[in-house]
């Protein structure tokens, strides 16, 4: 009985993307020589993980040992592609990658069955993580799967996107870890991710997973929960299965409250800057909810200005809120009894954080910070069976980039491989799939869900 | 009282008006001798019924819940044709247009119902000098239908202001030597704002349209600057006001010490007097204008009768 | 609904004892000067963001409530079924009950101890207990004038009836009735009221101001350590009581002119500093039985001990309009065994500065002591610093029937804070003054 139905995410393509999809528009578009956005497909629980069998390229019992994995799942598998048969996807295994040389044929494969692939196919290679005491011929062929896949994803069109699953020393290619990130990046919940990597870097625990509801049983908290990404975050858990304490500033009560009205999940206004935060996060969990098991970091603020005219007042606050709050907060659930059970804690870095942005020193300090903060923090969870995150977001179409003017929206839009600004959403399912205790060994990530910028990696 | 005249039916006040008007035109161009004594005879209405519909606009009227028994005030306006009968007869010595209220004291015996039917019988007596004119008396007693039982006894005193009849005594302006009584006005208890429209609301429940009352224009032919609340409104509302601790049967007084010229916010300050258990023996009450502390009424309302 | 679910399975009359109701949490918007940020805001949709804002706090949605109770003092007639209406609009079950009540000021009191007697006898498990007023969207009724002929046109059968009818309408028929503030039985507002009791109680200027400025002070300190940051949620883009000014002074107090008084004799002392302006707002608490709360997995931060309601002869008694409470603390104190000094909280709420005041000169005053309450001597002395302690009425504004959900939320919180003090749980008074007459004053304690 919700009488104030807080506005849905907009799920709807830009009006651009809409006009050069179809009819005059398309026809108009190829030969003038404009962008050509698809259409995205999105996650809806319930649809078909992929559209159209997947071609397993690879001859490794790991590449076996996925495409039987696959099976299981309920997908239709080839080994070696049928002409003309439409695939949705195609896993290349490259787990016992030893020399440059050993890409040509696979990579020759991969290539044939490229115009057979579906709008909004997937390829998604899994590789080895290239180390330091790696024999540098090894090494060489490991890290020319990331210029690879990278390089694919701009030439993949109509939807498809192009990412890697990266395995760390000992880590299997049906690894639970491994095998998370693949679901992820064949599933539509990775729409907006392209040209990334995910590393697993542990092997992780089988878990019996209700893929419609993963994160049945769960709860989570999303700060910054009231508008925007963050309430698109908190309604994709509440989706999923999770219950969802929403965090926001007491200012932003009106909006967080139709949120968790929304969501069937509760409010808690509160300044996450304030010393006792991680403290009243976890009561308000315990009491309620008896434990708390995700933590979602996306409460963040911009104060931008030119270094050369920085007021403490600027720096302090996006300091303190971006990334001093995340690591006092971290501190308190770190040491809480309730945060024991497979813990997660994801936080919203930016593109910022990764290739800076003129006028954004202190915001790029903050974000970069929860990069560093992420990797020094994996190893202090992984004891318990818990992972740390990071997620980037690129463009992302919100409230707050509406008012963007309009050329400058238009240019930052297409400025990716996916010639369009992503949806809150996206970053949600990103968010969701690090959340899940399927990805139990996936940790000290930072994916980027930016439909490949341009800027940066 | 030498002889009772019965009328056969209630008169009607617009017509005894019209007629005091009609009498007053003729005293006018006739210049009648004046008469120095009042009629001797008592007029009566018998078979008086109060108006369901006209005594719930009384009630409401004076911000008080529609009950069946009749508020005190009202019994004066069901009864005032009758007095206005006796005053409109062609020997009584006094004009009615113009007339003042100085005084009303009422004993209200026992409680009347709408459904009673009453016997209305008045007088007016003890004609009198006043200082500024003359003052006359008018009795009203209310009965029960057969005339055995005293349930109301209202007595009005009058001014007829500017009038001297020869062999009354004009009383002395003050005596002299006597300071002028100066009122300070004490803690309000209560404030009324009458409006503009106050005169013609009282006119509509009471039926008494005395031009007076009605309107500006109305008032100023009668030489008035502004129209002037009913002293009946302000009579009936104190004694309303003082309200329920009132027994059965009560006595009132009030006093009227200046026009009400509306529209106007009168102050008002009401004591009550109780006995050392607590019971209600009576309230004393004072009235003046906010912004000019003006003195308008005051009197009291006490508990029991004067033995009629 | 005819499957029974938790909540009317409630208890069989048979085995019912009293139980305790406990105070679970509570929710406002933030009160807003009349005509300010909410002036185009009803009621309902007061009523219903803060509904919203507690089914949101404590996870309601879609929950059934044992019962809500809520009311309005200025109330339009279209409005007949208010709280019900606004359960329907809020994220509650639709099949929650829900009834109106209205005692004046005391409304949000009077519903918080009507529902924990229900809970306490087991009628019910849970309960929110709410009001709201609006200053700003007030009812506006047609003239008694147009208003008899209206009616008597609906009851006119013929056309020719119905012609005469309409013809009686004069142009000043047409001017609307606003609501007055005045006492019906007096004429008098209440600020002139207690005017008189301010100056029959020799409260000064000064001390008024004071407990002003200490209101604005106190709740302004209390916002910023966020103390309600778990009691209000934002609405309208107003985030704070658009009344609190927490950079006022004596100073600045001192400059203002008397508002009521004025024919008093004496020098006026009350201004529009140390009155409750006319504001817009509501509240809601939420009530439950230990069982229901605990299954909930919802905190109980206080219980509803007990209340009290009293009356003055204000008419043409001697006792002032406001002064209720006065008489009605010493009464439930009695009933509880307990003294002023046994309260670590008091929460009195501040129509005026000078109610406040006034109440407490009356319970310091040896004579009113011994003949209208009819102890030995004066009742008592209030320790200042357990008063108001985190601002009251004068800061935050005063919508009427609002006001009690915001001073039972406040003090639950406060005292659960407060925990044990002396190995017994901290104790609260709450006090509320009411339109004729009345007072509703309730004790609270710490679970």
């Amino acid at each position: 009985m919700a009488a104030q139905k807080p506005a849905q995410q907009n799920d709807h393509p830009d009006k651009y993307t809409e006009f050069v999809s179809r009819g005059l528009g398309r026809d108009l578009a190829k030969r003038l020589g404009l962008p050509q956005p698809a259409v995205l497909r999105r996650y809806t629980p319930g649809a078909p993980l992929v559209q159209g069998p997947i071609l397993v390229v690879g001859h490794t019992e790991g590449s076996d040992a996925v495409a039987s994995v696959l099976l299981s799942w309920g997908q239709d598998v080839r080994r070696h592609a049928t002409p003309k048969e439409k695939l949705g996807a195609v896993v290349l295994v490259l787990d016992e990658l030893a020399h440059p040389d050993q890409l040509s044929a696979p990579l020759r494969e991969v290539g044939a069955a490229l115009r057979d692939l579906n709008r909004n196919g997937r390829i998604i290679s899994i590789s080895g993580q290239v180390r330091s005491d790696d024999a540098p011929e090894v090494a060489a062929a490991r890290n020319a799967v990331d210029g690879i896949m990278r390089s694919l994803a701009k030439e993949l069109r109509a939807g498809s996107t192009a990412n890697g699953v990266v395995l760390a020393n000992g880590v299997l290619a049906n690894a639970p870890s491994a095998l998370s990130a693949l679901r992820f990046f064949l599933s539509a919940r990775s729409a907006f991710v392209d040209g990334q990597f995910l590393t697993a870097a542990a092997e992780g625990t089988a878990v019996q997973q209700d893929w419609d509801k993963p994160l049945q049983g769960r709860v989570a908290v999303v700060t910054g929960a009231a508008r925007g990404i963050g309430a698109a975050i908190a309604r994709t858990l509440a989706r999923d299965g999770a219950r969802v304490v929403v965090v926001d500033v007491p200012a932003a009560g009106d909006h967080l409250a139709a949120v968790a009205n929304e969501i069937h999940g509760t409010a808690l206004q509160l300044d996450i800057t304030v010393t006792e935060a991680g403290a009243r996060i976890l009561d308000h969990a315990a009491q309620r909810h008896g434990r708390l098991d995700i933590v979602v970091h996306n409460a963040g603020i911009t104060r931008d200005k030119l270094l050369a005219n920085m007021d403490p007042g600027r720096w302090d606050s996006v300091i303190a809120v971006n990334i001093a709050a995340q690591l006092r907060m971290n501190q308190a659930f770190l040491a809480s009894s309730h945060f024991t059970d497979n813990p997660r804690i994801i936080s919203v870095s930016s593109t910022s954080g990764i290739a800076g942005n003129r006028g954004q020193t202190n915001y790029a300090a903050s974000k970069a910070g929860v990069i560093g903060m992420v990797r020094a923090t994996a190893p202090l969870l992984s004891g318990k069976g818990g992972t740390v995150n990071a997620v980037a977001p690129g463009f992302i179409e919100t409230d707050m980039t509406a008012k963007i003017p309009f050329a400058t929206r238009e240019v930052a839009r297409r400025l990716n491989s996916l010639q369009q600004g992503g949806k809150p959403g996206d970053v949600a399912e990103a968010i969701a799939f690090f959340a899940s205790e399927a990805s139990d060994g996936v940790t000290g990530n930072v994916l980027r869900v930016c439909g490949q910028n341009l800027v940066g990696q | 009282m030498t002889a009772d005249h019965v009328l056969t039916e209630m008169p009607s006040l617009s017509k005894l008006y019209v007629n005091a008007a009609a009498t007053a035109a003729r005293a006018r161009i006739k210049r009648v001798e004046p008469v120095v004594a009042l009629p001797p005879r008592a007029l009566e209405v018998r078979g008086v019924t109060a108006d369901l519909a006209r005594l719930t606009q009384f009630q409401h009227l004076m911000g008080k819940p529609a009950r069946d028994v009749l508020p005190s005030g009202y019994i004066h306006a069901l009864a005032f044709p009758v007095a206005m009968s006796v005053m409109v007869q062609e020997d009584f010595p006094l004009p009615l247009l113009g007339m003042i209220h100085l005084r009303n004291q009422v004993d209200h015996y026992a409680p009347v119902l709408f459904t009673d039917v009453l016997t209305i019988r008045s007088w007016a007596r003890d004609l009198a000098g006043h200082r500024a004119g003359t003052q006359v008396q008018l009795v009203v007693e209310v009965r029960n239908s057969e005339g055995t039982e005293l349930l109301w006894r209202g007595v009005s005193t009058y001014l007829a202001k500017g009038i001297y009849l020869p062999g009354l005594d004009k009383p002395a302006a003050r005596p002299a030597g006597a300071p002028r009584e100066t009122f300070s006005p004490p803690r309000p208890t209560a404030q009324w704002k009458l409006g503009v429209d106050t005169g013609r609301a009282y006119a509509a429940v009471s039926g008494d349209f005395n031009p007076i009352h009605l309107s500006v224009l109305s008032a100023k032919a009668l030489g008035r600057r502004r129209s002037i609340a009913h002293g009946m409104y302000a009579a009936s509302r104190v004694v309303s006001d003082i309200g329920s601790p009132k027994p059965d049967a009560f006595s009132w007084d009030i006093t009227f010490e200046s026009p009400v010229f509306l529209p106007a916010t009168v102050s008002l300050h009401i004591a009550d007097t109780r006995a050392d258990d607590g019971g209600w023996l009576g309230s004393e009450f004072t009235a003046w204008n906010a912004r000019s502390a003006r003195l308008h009424f005051r009197g009291s309302v006490a508990a029991g009768t004067k033995q009629a | 609904m005819s499957s029974p679910t938790a909540e009317n399975t409630a208890r069989p009359a048979a085995n019912r004892g009293i139980r305790k109701a406990v105070i679970v949490g509570g929710n406002r918007i933030p009160f807003a000067r009349s005509g300010g940020a909410y002036a185009h805001a009803s009621n309902q949709d007061m009523l219903t963001a803060a509904l919203d804002g507690l089914v949101a706090r404590f996870g309601l949605q879609d929950e059934a409530i044992g019962e809500v109770a809520a009311g309005a003092v200025l109330k339009h007639s279209r409005d007949f079924n208010l709280t019900r209406e606004a359960v329907l609009g809020s994220a509650l079950s639709a099949t929650t009950p829900a009834y109106d009540l209205q005692q004046a000021c005391a409304t949000g009191m009077e519903a918080v101890i009507g529902l924990s007697n229900k809970i306490k006898l087991g009628q019910i498990n849970s309960a929110i207990a709410g009001g709201v007023d609006s200053a700003s969207d007030a009812p506006i009724a047609v003239s008694e004038g147009l208003r008899t002929i209206l009616l008597d046109l609906n009851r006119a059968k013929s056309l020719t009836d119905k012609v005469k009818i309409l013809g009686r309408i004069r142009p000043k028929d047409l001017s609307p009735d606003a609501p007055s503030t005045g006492e019906p039985r007096t004429g008098l507002s209440m600020g002139e009221h207690q005017a008189l009791t301010t100056a029959q109680w020799k409260i000064s200027r000064e001390a008024q101001d004071e407990l002003a400025l200490a209101s604005h002070k106190n709740m302004a300190a209390a916002y910023d350590r966020h103390f309600f940051d778990d009691l209000v949620t934002p609405y309208r883009g107003l985030t704070r009581d658009s009344n609190l000014r927490a950079d006022s002074t004596l100073e600045k107090l001192a400059k203002l002119k008397p508002v009521f008084g004025k024919n008093l004799g004496d020098a006026a002392t009350m201004t529009a500093g140390n009155s409750t302006p006319l504001t817009d707002g509501a509240s809601a608490v939420l009530l439950a039985s230990e069982d229901w709360a605990q299954a909930h997995d919802l905190p109980m931060l206080a219980n509803v001990v007990d209340g009290e309601a009293g009356a003055v002869d204000f008419v043409h008694g001697k006792d002032g309009l406001l002064m209720a409470p006065a008489f009605a603390v010493p009464r439930l104190l009695a009933r509880n065994g307990l003294t002023l000094a046994d309260l670590d909280y008091l929460e009195i709420h501040e129509a005026f500065a000078g109610t406040v005041l006034s109440t407490l000169a009356a319970w310091e005053d040896e004579e009113f002591g011994k003949t209208r309450l009819g102890l030995d001597g004066a009742f008592g002395t209030v320790d200042r610093s357990r008063l108001n302690v985190n601002g009251s009425s004068l800061a935050a504004g005063h919508p009427f029937a609002a006001t009690g959900g915001r001073l039972v939320a406040t003090l639950a919180k406060m005292l659960s804070e407060r925990g044990q003090v002396d190995g017994r749980p901290a104790r609260g008074l709450i006090s509320v003054c009411a339109a004729g007459g009345q007072g509703v004053v309730a004790l609270l304690e710490a679970r």
